[in-house]
């Protein structure tokens, strides 16, 4: 048994390298980890631009963060793309005078709401002490190592998702067109072996992945301390999609059709995931969305917060249980066709 | 070696494949199963090589009802020549072979370069991926796979399919040497010349029915008219009404 799993693993393997997977791994893992290191952990971009209008300098000095302008049509511009926050200073201080808050709604009220917030928290820096000096702070991220965990959650996320399905799915489809599944149906080998050996390898591909991503990006002691709940994270993404890419192999007849499949889970399943978590698009439905629960379990591994509870990791290992279940069906199914 | 009783499959309501097929195939035998397209001769294939299930009636294989027995065990005991030749395109014929070697035990599994040397296979294309090798080529790389685990049951579909005449030769003579050795071949073909020169008896199937069951000579003998003795295909016309093709 333990020779027939070996074999299965090494003809997989071969499979993989003929088909230029790992090649497609390591070539993601350079060109994310130069995009996180050169570009993005380097952005020091303020979270929303802030424009200041005060012609009475009743605000005092320059404030960082905060550009000044020297007229309202000159605010009124720069506040014209919606993403922009311009404050009109009017009166004798800032304190006793009248500030006018001046924006393009982008259309989502809670977030014009955090602008504005924002906007006035710049203008009053002094009290910055005060707010938090009531909340408990319990760890330190610099803006540098904030951008480097959520660039790498992002990239890991869409790597599992969208290059490991169609890994193990391409796999599967040039078994499917060798007409080799079929062969395995007389040949002396359980089907869930057949499943777990492609299963097992495109784990370890996809660990081993987040592994170097993680060390790589976020630095040897912080990629350590995050790696544990990084690996568990990742190896259920990988479960979960490795089985769906594999039902979609064996149910759709050509890769045309399964092209289809992935350009939906690519861009209609993950992109309001990303807008959700990321852009904080309101959305409702959001909560039903399995992928949301994934990726905000990932972004808070790289973040060393432990929010998942026994209802998201009982759903998980249900849902991989019913995937794999109806993979060996679907297995089943190939094996009986007509050549 | 083979025991079909009241053989009965449908894959669906009014979709019956087989209306009750009986049937033996004796130990060492070479048994034709000749129909035309669709008669259910690989849905027959399917089920006695443990593939389909959800049959109606009672099949046994090597002494053992399929339906109670140990189907791992089963297959180590079974060979099978797919129509097509299913290989890895990207692998040699070599690692073909130990690939699917290495699923049986060890004291079953033949040598892979006698068998392929036995089978003539050109040797400059040993460690070239299939994917370079001719029709006839492959097929001698399937042959070889169906008798790599030394098969005490061969289930062989169009076995001479893609070769050239002398192909054709050698892989009768080698499936007579099998027989020889005491290996029971269950043949699927429309080649009525591989029927008639290596089969003991044929069965023709229609419509999921056994039309007739003979030997080869026998049919032929019933069929004879006062000009002449027909051939196989004239007899499984006689008896289908159909041509092998249709």
């Amino acid at each position: 048994m333990r020779g027939s799993f070996v074999a299965l693993l090494k003809k997989d393997f071969r499979l993989c390298v003929s088909g230029g997977f790992f090649l497609l791994a390591l070539g993601s893992l350079i060109l994310y980890s130069c995009y996180i290191n050169l570009v993005y952990a380097k952005l020091d971009q303020e979270l929303f631009p802030v424009y200041r209008y005060d012609p009475g300098k009743a605000g005092g000095e320059r404030i960082a963060g905060v550009t000044d302008v020297g007229s309202l049509n000159e605010l009124e511009e720069a506040c014209a793309d919606g993403y922009s926050v311009g404050l009109h200073i009017n009166g004798d201080s800032v304190f006793g005078g009248k500030t006018e808050i001046m924006m393009v709604s982008c259309g989502i009220e809670r977030l014009d709401h955090i602008r504005e917030a924002y906007a006035r928290s710049l203008l009053f820096q002094e009290d910055k002490t005060d707010a938090l000096g009531q909340a408990e702070i319990i760890g330190v991220n610099t803006r540098e190592m904030k951008n480097r965990r959520e660039m790498t959650a992002e990239v890991l996320f869409f790597e599992l998702v969208a290059v490991g399905f169609l890994g193990v799915a391409s796999m599967l489809f040039k078994e499917k067109q060798m007409g080799v599944i079929r062969v395995h149906a007389i040949l002396p080998v359980s089907r869930i072996q057949f499943i777990l050996s492609k299963l097992t390898l495109l784990l370890s591909s996809d660990l081993l992945f987040a592994a170097v991503l993680t060390v790589v990006n976020l630095g040897m002691p912080e990629g350590l301390k995050a790696l544990p709940g990084v690996l568990l994270q990742a190896g259920i993404l990988s479960l979960v999609m490795a089985l769906v890419g594999f039902l979609c192999a064996e149910l759709l007849p050509d890769f045309k059709q399964f092209s289809l499949i992935y350009l939906v889970i690519a861009v209609f399943i993950t992109t309001p995931v990303f807008l959700s978590v990321q852009a904080g698009v309101e959305m409702e439905w959001m909560r039903f969305h399995p992928m949301y629960h994934l990726f905000t379990a990932m972004k808070n591994a790289y973040f060393q917060v432990l929010s998942a509870g026994g209802l998201y990791y009982g759903a998980c290992a249900a849902a991989i249980i019913l995937l794999f279940l109806a993979a060996g069906w679907g297995l089943g199914r190939e094996m009986k066709k007509e050549g | 070696m083979i025991r079909v009783n009241n053989l009965t499959f449908s894959y669906g309501k009014d979709k019956e494949a087989l209306h009750g097929l009986d049937f033996t195939v004796g130990e060492g035998e070479i048994f034709g199963f000749l129909g035309p397209n669709g008669s259910g001769k690989s849905t027959t294939q399917k089920i006695l090589t443990g593939i389909l299930k959800g049959y109606g009636g009672r099949v046994s294989l090597l002494g053992q009802d399929i339906a109670a027995a140990d189907t791992k065990e089963l297959l180590k005991q079974i060979g099978v020549l797919f129509e097509f030749p299913y290989l890895y395109t990207n692998l040699s014929a070599v690692d073909n072979l130990r690939y699917f070697a290495s699923f049986y035990p060890q004291e079953r599994v033949r040598d892979v370069m006698e068998l392929l040397d036995k089978l003539e296979f050109k040797k400059d294309y040993l460690k070239k991926p299939v994917s370079s090798y001719s029709k006839g080529m492959r097929q001698r790389v399937s042959m070889a796979r169906a008798l790599l685990n030394s098969p005490k049951l061969l289930f062989l579909d169009e076995p001479t399919s893609g070769l050239d005449p002398s192909g054709a030769v050698l892989f009768r003579k080698i499936i007579e040497e099998e027989r020889g050795n005491g290996t029971t071949v269950f043949l699927t073909t429309h080649n009525m010349v591989d029927a008639d020169l290596l089969c003991d008896r044929v069965a023709f199937i229609l419509n999921g029915n056994i039309a007739a069951l003979d030997t080869p000579q026998n049919l032929k003998e019933q069929n004879r008219t006062a000009q002449k003795e027909p051939t196989l295909e004239e007899v499984f016309i006689r008896y289908t009404g159909r041509g092998l093709e249709e």
